[in-house]
């Protein structure tokens, strides 16, 4: 395998594992199946393109309005849809989010009409190409979600670990009846969850973008992610980057060896293979799978 | 007393008379259009309905056509069949189109045509893929007037690579997982060989791809000289761009869809050349000014640098309605249809002309195009090269 092909996996699973990321924060606290966040990160990307054209002058600014955007949307998707939708039952949250997602596509079709947008050129920033290793190049706007998928990650272990809202969330997610019965306000921690997911999304949607442009198809890329997360088990972060490594190992190797044209459908039987042999996931847990 | 009865009668008479021309003279033209105003193919196929409207809207404005309006109906099918097919049903049976526009994808026509068929009405593809059934020998009910086919796009193509590479360029290729794409690169693929040329790789992606890296890593294994892509523009551009990225310094050409002319300045790349039917806007033709004032004025949501194909469905409706007059019968239309020579102003290389059996055009051009550093523009590198379009053997 030379250099080249790692470094293709290596991005290829951290843009998994960003989007991936999302997944697993809502499912964690909430057992809700997120089936909008292909959109939310859609949706992401063209914050990236709105902000972009306010802020030509200034990309930082423009990515930073943007991500604050991303988290603000979050939390309004939970407080104006989710929050309803306490005491009913998982399937009818999870319709909830197809809705939502369907939703999401039209108003970005409205919005921004169907062209493709690239905002890196608005921005004025060229995605130049470095070299890694000998013959083994990367974008940087790869190389930036690269950073940020390990910055994630590292941040949500820090979180979760060692603060008060982390600790909260980890308990909500174990047992929310007992959480709210110790004093934890669960409006306000699955709110957070619902933000730091879509900021997560917003972020990968965003690098996406930088990378090779927003469209209103890149929805399909987040649903791509979600067979990672379901690898690695939906309510494990170790899961998640485990299975968007063996997904896009397995992906990459299609494209290389057998036909680029499995590539879409690799990810799905991966999926399926681990399923059959261990239904909640390489790192998930049992029990909470068979609640749901 | 009789006179004052018979003065009464003729002007009621002259009254009704005068509302029944009034009635006729409004009465519509009503062309029914099912299009992917959204949804996967939206991006090509919009931009070509917007700019419809907008000429359409020009015309109504001047009168209509002998003081008939033309009422464009337009469906959003999102490129699904089975909305397509309901457009078509409703555009035909309840709206009382006398024709029907697809812009759409090639997996909706079935449903249309077959509609169209029962109706008896001709339909007509215009900035989508041209059915075989427009070309010679041609059904009488379709027609198309879409800049590519890649029929004559490929050849034109591979030709043009041809002819400026030296000696015997090795070549990579890609297209798409769609009936066309796939086709035309197989074809590609088979072209280039009888012209000596080496294809090292061919890759058909689908889209959209987290990452085209991986493409683009076996695309430039083996050193091409040159890419060809015929695909969607996002496929082409994006393939290309992940080639560069992985330090890949060849020469690539691609067919010029509608957003070839803005991806052009924003790419900036001296050696990513596209070939396209329609001039691009940097030639600066009258017509190219007129276009984009009418888009400037309508407020368009997509750029005026993609209305070069709408425009031209729109001369080529109101010539045809010209040419039918009123009232309208399907024999009417057709014979308008079927000897339409309308004058492109330069928008193509020649005028778009049908006849009985061809109702694709009897020739086809190509202009070559790309980014002059240099000059900081786009320059044109080859003029109009014309195919005659003949019966398939």
């Amino acid at each position: 395998m030379s250099l080249q092909l790692v470094v293709n996996v290596v991005v290829l699973a951290a843009i998994y594992a960003l989007v991936g990321v999302g997944y697993v924060v809502v499912y964690r606290a909430s057992r809700v199946l997120n089936l909008a966040h292909g959109e939310l990160m859609m949706v992401g990307a063209y914050l990236l393109v709105g902000t972009a054209s306010l802020f030509a002058g200034s990309p930082v600014v423009a990515v930073l309005v943007a991500a604050l955007c991303g988290l603000v949307m979050g939390v309004i998707v939970y407080v104006a849809l989710m929050r309803w939708m306490t005491g009913q039952t998982v399937l009818a949250a999870v319709l909830v989010t197809i809705a939502l997602g369907i939703l999401l596509r039209g108003l970005v079709v409205l919005g921004f009409t169907a062209q493709q947008f690239y905002p890196a050129a608005m921005l004025g920033w060229r995605n130049q190409s470095i070299e890694v290793a000998s013959g083994a190049r990367i974008s940087a706007a790869s190389a930036m979600l690269l950073a940020v998928t390990v910055v994630v990650y590292g941040a949500l272990f820090l979180f979760l670990r060692f603060t008060r809202l982390g600790i909260q969330l980890r308990a909500t997610g174990q047992n929310a009846l007992l959480a709210a019965q110790r004093g934890i306000g669960l409006n306000a921690v699955y709110a957070f969850a619902w933000g730091l997911s879509t900021f997560t999304a917003s972020i990968a949607g965003m690098l996406l973008a930088l990378d090779s442009g927003a469209e209103g198809q890149m929805a399909t890329i987040g649903l791509k992610a979600f067979p990672a997360a379901l690898v690695g088990g939906l309510d494990s972060f170790v899961g998640a980057i485990v299975g968007s490594i063996i997904v896009a190992m397995a992906e990459i190797a299609a494209i290389q060896y057998v036909n680029p044209l499995l590539s879409d459908v690799v990810p799905f039987l991966v999926l399926l293979v681990v399923l059959a042999v261990r239904p909640w996931g390489l790192f998930g847990s049992r029990e909470q799978l068979d609640r749901v | 007393m009789s006179i004052r009865i018979a003065l009464g009668l003729a002007v009621a008479a002259a009254g009704i008379a005068a509302q029944v021309v009034a009635a006729q003279a409004a009465d519509p033209y009503v062309v029914g259009v099912t299009a992917a105003m959204t949804g996967p193919a939206a991006s090509t196929q919009a931009p070509v309905i917007e700019m419809l409207k907008v000429y359409v809207d020009r015309v109504n404005a001047r009168g209509g056509i002998d003081g008939h309006p033309i009422k464009l109906i337009v469906e959003d099918d999102q490129a699904e069949p089975s909305k397509a097919a309901a457009n078509g049903t409703k555009l035909i049976r309840q709206d009382g189109a006398i024709m029907l526009i697809n812009s759409s994808l090639s997996s909706t026509y079935g449903p249309n045509v077959a509609e169209a068929k029962r109706a008896n009405v001709p339909i007509w593809f215009a900035g989508a893929v041209c059915p075989k059934e427009a070309a010679p020998p041609a059904d009488r009910l379709e027609y198309c007037s879409t800049g590519f086919d890649f029929s004559y796009d490929i050849p034109a193509g591979i030709n043009y690579i041809k002819d400026v590479a030296q000696g015997t360029p090795k070549v990579a290729l890609v297209g798409m997982p769609i009936p066309i794409s796939r086709i035309g690169i197989d074809n590609a693929e088979k072209q280039a060989q009888s012209l000596g040329m080496t294809v090292v790789d061919k890759e058909f992606i689908a889209p959209p791809t987290a990452d085209y890296t991986p493409f683009a890593t076996k695309l430039i294994a083996d050193k091409p000289d040159w890419g060809f892509s015929y695909g969607t523009w996002v496929i082409e551009i994006k393939a290309f761009e992940a080639m560069r990225r992985l330090g890949w310094t060849g020469s690539y050409l691609t067919y010029g869809h509608i957003q070839a002319e803005d991806e052009l300045a924003r790419v900036k790349d001296d050696k990513l050349t596209v070939f396209s039917a329609n001039a691009l806007f940097k030639d600066d033709l009258p017509i190219h000014h007129e276009i984009r004032d009418a888009a400037t004025a309508a407020k368009i949501s997509y750029p005026y640098t993609q209305g070069s194909e709408g425009w031209l469905t729109g001369m080529a409706l109101e010539s045809i309605l010209q040419r039918t007059g009123w009232p309208v019968t399907t024999d009417k239309l057709v014979a308008a249809m079927e000897s339409l020579n309308l004058d492109t102003k330069g928008l193509r290389g020649g005028p778009l002309v049908w006849t009985k059996d061809n109702h694709f055009r009897t020739r086809q051009y190509y202009r070559f195009y790309r980014w002059n550093s240099a000059a900081n523009g786009i320059e044109r590198v080859k003029d109009w090269i014309a195919v005659d379009v003949k019966p398939a053997s």
